[in-house]
């Protein structure tokens, strides 16, 4: 294949592959929203006052924090029921709902260690510092985003299975290598500049508050 | 601790392995919902595959449009393959499976195969035309590719003592037989012949007769048998026969006749004295046993713990397969034992990166630190399975034009190294950083190393543990590790809660002793490594 013609055939084929996309923004978006909202309530329940219930916390984060999320999405596509029938109604669980699921534990792990350092900072009347919560939440959420395409192992339609079935209607091994190439770089240009951005926000924020070398150690988990 | 978040963990399983709903009768909701939802290949010409506007096309698709013009509702093709068709049939992606699936005993206990079959095909195996061979026997423990969930698949390995590589689908084990990662492809001679007819494939051939030839049955769930949607689908099947559609399939996708339709044909449009067709319902509903095709039950001879588990399973409904069958057995611990060999690779070839990344970053020598940044910023910002993809097939397709080789162990070690040892040198050219603030005259050197990965201990204890965790991406390029063994298990058996518990627990155990190492290393480094 010549240059030209890759270009046309990556061409052609990118508002699908843009549609693709789209699944691994809306599957990290509610993996997200699933995992702040139960690791807020973790890491809420670990500043109680009840012992039991921040042990059960405790236990409950180190698990999330220890589940392989690749693993788990298997788990979840084979052993949780695709239609449910509840009266009439057939409610569908849809993969990318399992895929949201599954990245979501990783989340939830995440937020309940993030939020309870944040908590306890904004309860010390100390804002500057739990307000660094957001910057390290967003670029969990660039993780999450890279993560998403192993959504495509349990079918979801999302960049990386959409570049395998362009690659099986195209049956051309000379394209392969671009395909995968390009939607590489689709993931790239999405994710490092919120990336860069993130560190730029933080390194101000902690330009303003008071010196602690030590903790400053980059620690942005490279969760796959 | 571990052990009190292994029982949390247990619980936890057990009570989502009893999350499966109860369902109505299938016929009622796919009525319900004016939709008939079925599974067909999308990689197996001229069957099931995709035409150059992404839809489904091919034999089955046009029988899947004939089912549901009977049933009066719309219909929906769901691309399946040969590793997850049973499994989406039972979990309830699908209602129906048109799927080039063979008609076998084993198949008959995991779901409801209608009668009478429609097609049938064998087993062959497709080689470079150069390669001589007069037969079967010849093949004995050479290395073989092949597809996961293929009925052949058990029978052929244990008759010529192959050696399976599984890949997920046709597309990827017929990458490998042109990259030289096995001698040849075993597969449907029916689709063998199909990928023959392309020119890119005019140097290979099928040199060996079919084996195991087996009819093709359509399926539907598990529990419909003798329901209302088993009656009218085998209805339409045998409607198929008699009409000579599916002749008329053969001639529109330019299919070789087949003896098994020609046959059919005859035995189910022949009529009685009175006129009447002599394969028709008796009164109690069934088919009479001289249309059936040949006997289906090949008789098992369970030794004792076969017995057991067989016992156990009809008492429970848990059917642990990988524990009293040697080969389901041998298959998971090989798994087991690639996995481990995958985490203890993809750690030391992490750490290996991550140093000598650390110490070019740390270095400031002119292009070499810049572009080592580079590689480390490419190797974050992207996905490891798209990094993955890409080493295995994107450059295996060019490697093989000089007639080179990667083994799909080597391309995963090396991507997921890549990824959680860019992590690594980025936390510890970092903490090299920092010590600077203390003491200015710090330099990062192999000497120095352990007082960097002092202070970036967590960071890069989390990028190590987090790709001990993602070891199992490498099963999505047919490495034969823990997912890849157990997906396989599954499919056979039908047993996808036992076996994806058991993957469930297994890996969990994996990632807890690899922390638990990790902290013995850290007690180390905190006491030998002074400040």
């Amino acid at each position: 294949m010549s240059p030209h013609e890759i270009v046309e055939a990556l061409r052609t084929w990118t508002p699908f592959l843009a549609a693709g996309f789209g699944w691994n923004v809306i599957v990290s978006v509610a993996a997200m929203a699933i995992g702040t909202v139960l690791g807020a309530g973790l890491a809420v329940a670990r500043l109680s006052h009840r012992r039991a219930l921040v042990r059960a916390s405790l236990a409950a984060t180190a698990l999330t924090r220890n589940i392989p999320t690749f693993v788990f999405l298997y788990y979840l596509a084979f052993v949780i029921p695709v239609e449910v029938q509840i009266g009439p109604e057939v409610y569908a669980l849809p993969a990318w709902v399992k895929a949201s699921l599954a990245l979501a534990v990783a989340v939830v792990g995440f937020v309940s260690d993030n939020f309870t350092e944040a908590l306890r900072h904004w309860r010390a009347r100390n804002p500057a510092e739990a307000l660094m919560f957001i910057p390290n939440w967003t670029s969990y959420f660039v993780v999450i985003v890279m993560a998403s395409s192993t959504a495509s192992v349990i079918g979801v339609d999302e960049l990386v299975s959409r570049c395998n079935t362009v690659i099986a209607a195209v049956d051309n091994p000379d394209l392969m290598l671009w395909i995968y190439l390009y939607a590489m770089a689709w993931f790239f240009v999405c994710c490092f500049p919120l990336y860069l951005l993130m560190r730029q926000v933080k390194a101000s924020m902690a330009h303003r508050l008071p010196k602690h070398e030590e903790t400053a150690v980059a620690t942005l988990a490279a969760d796959a | 601790m571990a052990a009190r978040l292994l029982r949390t963990a247990l619980l936890l399983l057990a009570a989502m392995a009893c999350a499966s709903a109860a369902r109505a009768d299938r016929l009622e909701l796919i009525r319900a919902r004016g939709v008939l939802v079925v599974g067909v290949k999308t990689e197996y010409p001229p069957f099931g595959m995709l035409d150059g506007s992404g839809a489904i096309v091919g034999v089955e698709p046009d029988l899947a449009a004939d089912l549901a013009r009977r049933l009066h509702v719309d219909l929906r093709l769901v691309g399946v393959t040969t590793a997850n068709r049973l499994e989406k049939l039972a979990d309830g992606s699908i209602d129906v499976l048109i799927a080039t699936l063979g008609d076998t005993a084993k198949r008959r206990k995991i779901a409801t195969l209608i009668e009478p079959d429609y097609y049938a095909s064998g087993v062959t195996i497709m080689m470079p035309a150069k390669r001589k061979i007069a037969d079967w026997t010849e093949l004995r423990g050479q290395t073989v590719c092949t597809t996961q969930g293929a009925y052949f698949n058990r029978p052929m390995a244990q008759r010529y003592l192959l050696d399976l590589r599984t890949f997920n689908g046709p597309r990827d084990a017929m990458l490998a037989l042109r990259q030289g990662q096995c001698v040849g492809f075993l597969y449907d001679d029916t689709a063998i012949a199909g990928a023959l007819r392309l020119p890119e494939w005019h140097d290979y051939a099928m040199p060996l007769p079919s084996l195991l030839v087996s009819p093709w049955a359509i399926a539907i769930p598990q529990g419909e048998n003798d329901g209302p949607l088993d009656r009218i689908v085998s209805d339409a099947v045998a409607d198929w026969h008699r009409s000579g559609l599916l002749m008329a399939l053969e001639r529109k996708w330019q299919l070789k006749p087949s003896e098994f339709v020609r046959h059919a044909h005859a035995l189910w449009s022949a009529r009685d004295a009175d006129g009447d067709y002599t394969c028709r319902r008796s009164a109690d509903g069934a088919w009479p046993a001289a249309c059936g095709e040949q006997e289906h039950a090949a008789s098992d001879h369970p030794d004792g713990l076969e017995r057991l588990g067989a016992e156990i399973r009809d008492l429970t409904g848990l059917d642990f397969t990988i524990v009293y069958d040697a080969y389901d057995r041998g298959q998971f611990l090989h798994g087991l034992m690639t996995a481990l060999a995958l985490v203890l690779s993809c750690v030391f070839g992490s750490v290996l990166l991550g140093g000598i990344g650390a110490l070019a970053l740390d270095a400031r020598i002119p292009l070499v630190s810049p572009l080592a940044g580079a590689v480390a910023t490419v190797a974050r910002m992207t996905p490891p399975l798209l990094q993955i993809y890409i080493v295995v097939f994107g450059l295996g397709s060019i490697l093989v034009k000089w007639g080179l080789a990667l083994a799909p162990f080597l391309a995963v070690t090396i991507c997921l190294s890549l990824y959680a040892g860019s992590a690594c040198a980025v936390a510890l050219a970092e903490a090299a950083e920092l010590i600077r603030h203390r003491q200015p005259e710090f330099r990062l050197r192999p000497a120095s190393l352990p007082l960097a990965l002092r202070a970036a201990y967590q960071p890069v204890m989390a990028a190590l543990v987090n790709i001990v965790k993602a070891t199992g991406m490498a099963s999505a390029v047919a490495v034969p590790e823990l997912i890849s063994s157990s997906t396989a298990i599954m499919a056979e058996r039908g047993n996808s809660s036992v076996m994806m518990n058991v993957l469930m627990v297994v890996y969990f155990l994996i990632v807890l002793v690899t922390i638990w190492l990790f902290n013995r290393f850290h007690h180390w480094i905190t006491a030998h490594v002074a400040p």
